[in-house]
């Protein structure tokens, strides 16, 4: 029971952040290599946010949160992505990877690289059969993740919005034409990556850990969006399952030490068998 | 003498010229000059700086080949980087290899692990690529901790290597290594200009700029690509040996994903598709930390936290990688012909050509 318990609170963790990717590289066309650092900072603010605040309310470290994504993805795309348009392809990667060295750099020189667990509720809830124990936050985990892709898929499949979104990431130049506010619907989808991603790092942070060392969860999200397809929302999904998988199973069985690596031996298997993932399209790939 | 185009070249052997301009020779004398009698008039700390400089300038050409001249993004480059410093380790402390013969095995083992990080290559392209290097990166690293874990219950520290020597001659100290590294930096810059402006470094440039047409043009993809990621590697592991050589202590902490980053920022700020700007983006990558450090030293105590001042030194290299990718492009190398043309233009104001110079 408890192996199935840690797996779906891995799921979780890992499906937001890959949702995050597979919406900005759906809508732009970009991968974004700084999504662990967006996380990390994410669940830092709303650490701090919740400090500032003393601790009595959950509504000040969330808005904290929120606040921080939306000015962030705001700010990534309308001062940096919008400029890159036309350019060569390694150009927004590598501007990516610029912002994630800044914002890990945030980490030390701001919270001075300290190791934080967020506490909200961490005590065990609920006992189950076979000794397994969940706390209030995993169950906000799971409540919160399930929420957010029902959430999601409400939003692409019945709102105007969403179908303007999904109409740019198909091609946005006959989007605008049609009246579409692309440089709207991309900025909104910065917001929505770094808010998954925001919340991913709170859970990651409740469960484990904040530190520098913690990005590398965006290289997890990452693997497990290209596993799932990196086109696909249900691909990130059960690309998560896989590495959440994988990696606790490798923990239990094999080595501890093989953890950090785990994702990337999944992704040079996925790459050689299935390069497009479980469920992306083959003529997204970047073949030669 | 004519005045028409600066980056024209109107016959075959102009175009094989390496300095095309008279002062362009009194220039690279100058700077050539004043680097061998520097070290007469500086500090020991000042010419460590400079080792340290030249030193990685060799990886930066390796990636600057790779990414600038055949468009390969790579992520991995501190990988190539552990792996010759591993390999000196290797030899060094188990069997005991003269320097003459670590240097030419760190390269081949570099040429090897390029060969095999190259042929992902040949079936992906752009963003996936950079995720495979991204994944070698990690591969090659932990490798090496778990190397470096068994190696001894001390070696968490670092693993200790004796100074080089060819022959009679023992390279200690700043000085020696200066010249040493000096000498073999020009060697290896010399040795990527004709690369580039031979068959190989064509037959990339034409891959960089679209693969498609290059192949329509007769040019063996498999064979330049890999090519390009075996060069790339040999020069980084050669690099990351003498690195080590230098630094006489091997710590796989050295290699993180930083340190490909900062390589990946001095083909950036230096500028793509540029030898000269490897060069300069090495040795302004390299200053930097050392730069925000001292301006550190003029704040307040309490500010001079040890995270915060490594912080900025990371965000740094960040905030340049994004900076020159908005406003500056090409990099420094293009500020340089920037100033070159005014100066050969002066007094008129045409604007040059348009012709990037690769």
């Amino acid at each position: 029971m408890e192996f199935a318990a840690t797996i779906v609170i891995l799921t979780c963790t890992y499906a937001l952040l890959a949702a995050g990717t597979v919406i900005l590289y759906k809508a732009g066309r970009v991968v974004n290599f700084a999504h662990g650092e967006l996380a990390i900072v994410g669940g830092y603010v709303f650490y701090s946010a919740g400090l500032m605040s003393g601790g009595t309310s959950l509504w000040f470290p969330v808005a904290g949160a929120v606040v921080f994504s939306i000015i962030m993805g705001m700010f990534i795309y309308m001062a940096m992505m919008r400029r890159l348009v036309g350019e060569p392809f390694y150009v927004a990667i590598l501007v990516t990877v610029g912002i994630g060295i800044v914002l890990k750099s945030a980490i030390l020189v701001i919270w001075r690289a300290e190791r934080l667990t967020i506490d909200v509720g961490v005590t065990p809830a609920i006992r189950m059969a076979g000794g397994a124990t969940l706390s209030y936050m995993d169950i906000a985990s799971v409540v919160l993740t399930v929420a957010f892709f029902a959430g999601l898929y409400l939003f692409f499949r019945f709102t105007r919005l969403g179908v303007q979104f999904r109409g740019t990431a198909e091609n946005a130049l006959l989007a605008s034409q049609r009246g579409v506010d692309v440089n709207f619907v991309l900025s909104l989808a910065w917001v929505i990556a770094i808010l998954a991603a925001s919340l991913s790092g709170v859970l990651y942070g409740g469960r484990a850990f904040l530190s520098t060392e913690s990005v590398t969860i965006g290289l997890a999200g990452l693997t497990a969006a290209l596993v799932g397809g990196l086109d696909s929302l249900r691909g990130a999904v059960a690309g998560a399952f896989i590495v959440a998988c994988a990696q606790y199973l490798t923990v239990r069985l094999v080595d501890p030490v093989l953890s950090e690596a785990v994702p990337f031996l999944l992704l040079v298997i996925v790459m050689s068998i299935r390069p497009w993932g479980l469920f992306g399209t083959q003529e997204e790939l970047d073949r030669v | 003498m004519s005045r028409t185009g600066y980056n024209l070249r109107t016959n075959y052997l102009e175009s094989n010229e390496v300095i095309r301009r008279p002062y362009q020779k009194v220039l690279v004398a100058m700077v050539l000059a004043v680097a061998v009698l520097l070290p007469a008039a500086t500090s020991t700390f000042f010419v460590h700086l400079l080792n340290l400089c030249f030193l990685s300038a060799i990886g930066a050409l390796g990636l600057m080949l790779l990414t600038g001249f055949c468009g390969q993004i790579s992520l991995g480059h501190a990988a190539f980087l552990a792996v010759g410093a591993f390999t000196t380790v290797i030899l060094t402390v188990h069997v005991g290899a003269p320097f003459v013969v670590v240097i030419p095995a760190a390269a081949v083992t570099g040429a090897v692990l390029g060969f095999i990080i190259g042929l992902p290559s040949l079936r992906f392209r752009g963003v996936y690529l950079a995720i495979i290097t991204l994944a070698m990166h990690y591969t090659v690293i932990f490798l090496a901790t778990s190397y470096q874990a068994n190696f001894a219950k001390s070696a968490s520290a670092g693993i200790t290597i004796p100074d080089p020597s060819i022959g009679p001659l023992v390279i200690k100290g700043e000085y020696t290594w200066y010249y040493f590294s000096l000498v073999l930096l020009t060697l290896v810059t010399i040795w990527c200009v004709n690369l580039i402006r031979t068959r190989p470094g064509r037959a990339w440039m034409a891959i960089r700029d679209r693969d498609i047409a290059a192949e329509a043009l007769g040019i063996n993809l498999t064979r330049y690509k890999l090519m390009a990621f075996m060069v790339s590697s040999t020069l980084a592991s050669v690099s990351g040996s003498l690195l080590a050589y230098y630094s006489n202590v091997v710590t796989v902490e050295t290699y993180t994903i930083d340190l490909a980053v900062i390589y990946v920022a001095m083909i950036i700020v230096g500028g793509m598709g540029s030898i000269l700007g490897a060069l300069m983006g090495a040795i302004f990558m390299t200053l930097l930390p050392f730069g925000i450090d001292g301006l550190f030293s003029y704040l307040p105590r309490e500010w001079r936290y040890g995270s915060t001042v490594f912080g900025v030194q990371v965000g740094a290299v960040g905030i340049c990688i994004i900076l020159f990718l908005l406003i500056e492009p090409k990099g420094l190398a293009e500020i340089w012909r920037r100033i070159e043309t005014y100066f050969d233009r002066w007094p008129f104001r045409y604007r040059p050509l348009d012709t990037t110079r690769h």
